[in-house]
């Protein structure tokens, strides 16, 4: 094809089936994407950034940190700028809008941009609550009480 | 972990419906089947007989497929499935495919809490102390 198809018709081409397309039948049937440029990872039109011309995309990049992709006209999805770990996240999302929605490109998806990243960086950090023993309850109770009543005889 | 807020989850018929008769016969599977017979006291609704299922027994369609937790179950097979989950883990929580190996299982569940999402079967194919 020498002309670059619109997104209207990859759309409709790509929105029952695809590579990126996650189905399942459990959970009122949801539809997932595994697309690096779909922000929530949701199967709809306006985040499906394989099809848009514009595409804004939130990525891990190793030891912590996370990248910003975009999409250039004809190159498809390019690393933009990638931020290293660093104690303050909010700098992160200032360059993130700075870079993307202050310059007009994808207005829409800065929440989502945000909250992505904001989740990904949380993901890196070590859970603060260690996770409960939890504490046997009935028969499980009586027998894990009996035999620590025999082990002191 | 914590879900959005959601409206009460009623289940308004948490009994089964089993077959009419099979209480009295082996040979009747208890699987619902609808009563066709002409003279049939359950399909005439007389009074004192077992309820047949119908539309009205559904659940509110927004708490459909609602664990108590307030999610809904999502299938993972591996750890990339439970990236998907990433932003939606107030509404979804994971589920270890059956077939999945001990060894596996203990990546997903680490990647998970990682994530912040929850999984409705940690437990599964953890060896006991013996």
């Amino acid at each position: 094809m020498s002309y670059p198809a619109s997104s209207d018709l990859l759309w409709e081409i790509t929105r029952n089936n695809s590579s990126f397309l996650v189905k399942r039948k459990t959970g009122s049937g949801v539809r997932l994407s595994r697309d690096p440029l779909n922000l929530r990872n949701v199967h709809s039109r306006k985040h499906a950034g394989a099809i848009n011309n514009q595409a804004i995309g939130i990525v891990p990049s190793g030891k912590g940190g996370i990248s910003l992709l975009t999409k250039k006209k004809g190159t498809g999805a390019t690393i933009s700028q990638s931020y290293k770990p660093s104690k303050t996240s909010r700098k992160a999302y200032v360059q993130i809008a700075n870079s993307t929605t202050k310059k007009g490109y994808r207005a829409d998806l800065r929440e989502d941009a945000i909250s992505r990243a904001s989740a990904l960086i949380r993901s890196y950090r070590k859970s603060v609550k260690p996770t409960k023993e939890s504490k046997p309850r009935g028969s499980k109770a009586k027998a894990s009480a009996a035999s620590a009543a025999s082990a002191d005889l | 972990m914590t879900t959005v807020k959601h409206v009460p989850i009623v289940k308004k018929h948490k009994k089964r419906f089993n077959r009419h008769q099979s209480d009295r016969f082996k040979c009747v599977d208890a699987s619902w089947r609808k009563p066709k017979g002409i003279d049939n006291r359950v399909r005439r609704r007389f009074k004192g007989q077992a309820a047949m299922p119908k539309i009205g027994y559904g659940s509110n369609k927004k708490t459909r497929h609602m664990t108590p937790s307030g999610h809904k179950a999502f299938l993972v097979h591996n750890v990339n499935d439970v990236d998907l989950l990433l932003m939606h883990n107030h509404t979804f929580a994971a589920e270890i495919s059956h077939a999945v190996s001990s060894r596996k299982r203990i990546e997903i569940v680490a990647k998970a809490k990682a994530l912040g999402v929850k999984v409705t079967n940690p437990k599964g194919r953890v060896t006991t102390d013996v």
